[in-house]
């Protein structure tokens, strides 16, 4: 090859890089405006609602509270604590036991009075065989509690197991160890009644980092901001996807995902399309795009909603090795998902499903890490034949940070002007803080476990869920 | 000043690009810094608000408090409850002042009942706060003219309903919903004549909210609702069909029966139960005949009902779905035939060898209803 060749690929694949980075950095400034747009319309619209008469209302739709439980006996008995104290009234609590090794469910029947009774299963979803049964409790205070004790199947499984038990319209399918605020599932509910014109097949909630926050009886008594790093950077992490980036996507309602910490869904047509996929570890992402493409086929109006309030609340990772293996199964899961349904890609029978939301996802989600990496690699390379071109490197690189930083900052300012949780002096020096340092103390773990995701989907088929061990909420320090 | 002139070269020598990144991210810098000095102004200004609301609000329930005990029988008005009045009335003036003493009238007015809720009611008005919510309905923001339609409710006012009532049918369904509100809660079942006009959709959530106001006035006589039955909206036909059920409105069944024809289906669902409900036997044989044409959610419905209003001359039909593919179809047949006739049940054992079947009979025959 001579020189001008070289000059002339080398010129196409700075262009390739720039052209990327730009979409990706405009995508990012789009959605921050639309999620501006969309926050104050949301804060003006509920400013004034009553939620006080749906509560008490019992015409209000029935709700079936779906929590897969595996090996939590840690926490078990707060956790189903806390789910049992909405302020609902038309809802009950189904917790799955997913074929746990510990003493899960004798904890369960001990605290809560349970008996096993005959129940009668509608199969709609094939699940994994009942293993002790199903129990309810003797006492009426937990009427509303059912817990099922099945054959380990996975957390798909398990949730598809609660589908095929519920009675109710609706499901919110939850992670058992989350902490739900006491008005979350009226809020949660507000979308589905609200429409008209068309159908909301699913709503999804904000995740909070409950690591630090005082905890008791199930009931989140005081909001802190965390000590470690990992923590604190996964809290402007949170802040920024969903404030950010999910409030915008629910505008034009082309969001992809509902956490899988907290989702509320339409029962029926959640069924219709299959329930959970145990395929994948990615189950929370792949229902909701198998419900839009089914909705989409039918050609039925639909809308997949999103409630930005801190109604539900997590614990985190608290090391660099449980997180690396979450973002590994999140990496995992996304590409299973956009894998599985590339049908949808570009193609305009979706409309803003396959020409908007999913081309977003597959660049600016599944390509992103890789395209970071090819990026450094390449750099790497330039270094060693004395190529770089240094004032140019250091101009762009110090211009992704700033912009980095900046958007950190904005998507402080959003839950500051809107839902104010960390209101302790001296939290908003450490907010501003770790939005400067978060780049080097989060972003290369986020990389390195995306990239690992990556090669385990590729060379390591039988990689499953990770283990995330849990210290327990309701021991959070003060 | 070396380094400073070294910079200027650096940059009057780079490319054009290398400059443009440069001035972008000096503008970056610019912003990042406003925006910290801005962040610790807000929430300085944020903590400093609500101990400022704290105070006024301690400050507005003494006046309040103060009120409600200087009255005296001679005077409409006492000495002493106009100096509160004029107090009151000078801090309205001030929007965020005039927010925090109406939430204190609203939350005292709760917490309190007979002469001494009305008392509140009045000081409302002689406060002069009454005028700003009404000035609130000619904003041209929506949000501002529901909160004023939110207040009047609030605080019953029942002297705007014309200037309320023409807002029925706005285009933006918050407005509408505090409309509909402020008719139910302030005129009973009267309020509900908006139904009449109403050319958009009453949502699942009106409707939830509009019944719960209406529960709390239980001897009042509701007005008839067959012309709503009949609405051209159809969920104005929906509501109605709720109002009928919670207020076992038996005599409009006949209307209620011409609804299983209806065009909409979950209108034909719910008028199957609420038929179920009011137990219309007559629904049973029109429904019987028309099985195989209805839907399956209608079906369904019409088992919930055989289950109620179940005769032995229905066990022929029975035992033809005993065998339906579906499942709640199948285990309603079947649950049925065992509260009817507990033989012909036990006949059935091996009527087929489908595992969904067995499962369900034997579910049955050994469990009780």
């Amino acid at each position: 090859m001579n020189t001008s060749t070289v000059e002339i690929i080398l010129t196409i694949i700075h262009s390739l890089f720039f052209i990327y980075a730009f979409f990706a950095i405009a995508s990012y400034v789009v959605l921050a405006i639309i999620s501006a747009i969309e926050t104050e319309e949301y804060m003006k619209k509920n400013s004034f609602v009553n939620y006080k008469e749906i509560l008490s209302s019992t015409i209000s739709p029935s709700i079936s509270i779906i929590a897969p439980a595996y090996n939590e006996s840690l926490n078990i008995i707060e956790n189903v604590r806390s789910l049992l104290s909405s302020h609902y009234v038309n809802y009950d609590v189904v917790i799955v036991n997913d074929g746990s090794k510990d003493d899960s469910l004798e904890k369960l029947i001990l605290a809560y009075d349970l008996v096993k009774v005959n129940f009668l299963i509608n199969q709609q979803i094939p699940t994994k065989p009942i293993r002790a049964g199903v129990f309810k409790s003797t006492n009426p205070a937990f009427e509303k509690l059912t817990v099922v004790d099945k054959e380990n199947g996975g957390k798909a499984d398990a949730l598809n197991m609660g589908l095929n038990i519920s009675n109710n319209s609706y499901v919110a399918c939850i992670d058992v160890d989350c902490l739900l605020l006491e008005n979350a599932l009226q809020k949660m509910i507000k979308p589905f009644l609200e429409v008209t014109e068309e159908t909301v097949i699913a709503t999804g909630g904000v995740i909070r980092i409950a690591n630090s926050c005082v905890i008791k009886d199930g009931k989140l008594l005081d909001v802190n901001f965390p000590k470690k790093w990992i923590e604190k950077a996964q809290i402007l992490e949170y802040l920024r996807a969903f404030l950010l980036g999910r409030m915008a996507w629910s505008r034009l309602n082309g969001l992809l995902v509902i956490s899988g910490a907290f989702g509320l869904f339409n029962k029926k047509i959640a069924i219709e399309v299959g329930g959970y996929d145990t395929n994948t570890v990615g189950e929370d992402m792949e229902i909701v795009v198998r419900m839009r493409r089914h909705m989409e086929e039918t050609k039925e109006k639909y809308k997949v909603a999103y409630i930005p309030d801190p109604l539900c609340w997590t614990e985190a990772p608290d090391n660099y090795k449980i997180f690396i293996s979450q973002r590994n199964r999140w990496t995992r899961g996304t590409i299973e998902t956009l894998r599985k349904h590339r049908k949808i890609a570009f193609n305009p029978k979706y409309k803003s499903l396959g020409l908007l939301s999913y081309p977003y996802w597959f660049f600016f989600e599944r390509l992103a890490p890789v395209i970071e990496v090819i990026g450094i690699i390449y750099f790497v390379i330039l270094m060693a034949l004395n190529e770089v071109r240094w004032d140019y490197a250091f101009a762009f690189i110090v211009l992704a940070y700033l912009f980095a930083v900046l958007f950190s900052i904005v998507a402080i300012f959003s839950e500051e002007l809107t839902f104010h949780q960390y209101k302790k002096k001296g939290t908003g020096f450490k907010l501003i803080l770790i939005s400067i340092l978060e780049p080097f103390a989060l972003h290369p773990f986020i990389l390195y476990a995306a990239i690992r995701g990556n090669i385990d989907y590729y060379f390591n088929k039988k990689k499953k869920w990770g283990e995330m061990t849990r210290k327990g909420m309701a021991k959070a320090e003060k | 000043m070396e380094s400073y002139q070294y910079l200027i070269e650096y940059f009057e020598n780079s490319p054009p690009i290398i400059q443009v990144v440069w001035v972008m991210s000096c503008f970056f810098i610019i912003i990042i810094v406003i925006l910290i000095i801005y962040f610790k102004y807000l929430r300085g200004h944020l903590r400093k608000n609500e101990k400022i609301i704290t105070k006024h609000q301690k400050e507005y329930e003494s006046y309040l408090i103060s009120f409600l005990y200087a009255g005296n029988e001679e005077e409409e008005i006492s000495k002493d409850q106009q100096t509160i009045i004029d107090k009151l009335k000078s801090c309205a003036v001030d929007e965020f002042k005039r927010r925090i003493i109406v939430s204190t009238l609203l939350r005292l007015r709760n917490e309190i009942s007979g002469e001494m809720a009305e008392a509140i009611q009045k000081l409302y008005f002689q406060s002069g706060l009454i005028s700003y919510a009404l000035s609130r309905l000619k904003s041209k923001k929506w949000y501002v003219v529901a909160k004023g339609i939110r207040e009047l409710t609030q605080f019953h006012v029942k002297e705007v309903h014309d200037e309320i009532v023409i807002l029925v049918n706005h285009p933006k369904k918050e407005i509408r919903k505090e409309v509909q509100l402020y008719l139910v809660t302030l005129f009973h079942f009267d309020g509900l004549k908006f139904l009449d006009v109403l050319q958009t959709q009453l949502s699942e959530w009106d409707q939830i909210q509009l019944l719960e106001v209406l529960q709390h006035f239980e001897d009042q006589e509701l007005p008839n609702i067959n012309s709503w039955l009949k609405s051209t909206n159809d969920s104005v036909v929906a509501f109605a069909l709720k109002l009928a059920k919670i207020y076992n409105q038996f005599e409009v069944k006949d209307v209620i029966m011409e609804l299983l024809a209806h065009h909409q289906k979950t209108i034909r669902v719910d008028a199957i139960n609420v038929l179920s409900y009011l137990q219309v036997v007559e629904a049973k044989d029109i429904l019987k005949n028309n099985f195989d044409k209805i839907s399956q959610e209608e079906q369904i419905e019409f088992f919930k009902l055989l289950e109620n209003l179940c005769e032995s001359s229905d066990e022929p039909f029975l035992l033809a779905h005993v065998t339906h593919e579906n499942f709640e179809i199948k285990l309603s047949a079947l649950k049925i035939l065992k509260k009817l006739n507990i033989e012909k049940f036990k006949s059935l054992e091996e009527l087929s060898p489908e595992p969904e079947y067995n499962r369900i009979f034997k579910f049955l025959a050994y469990n009780q209803l």
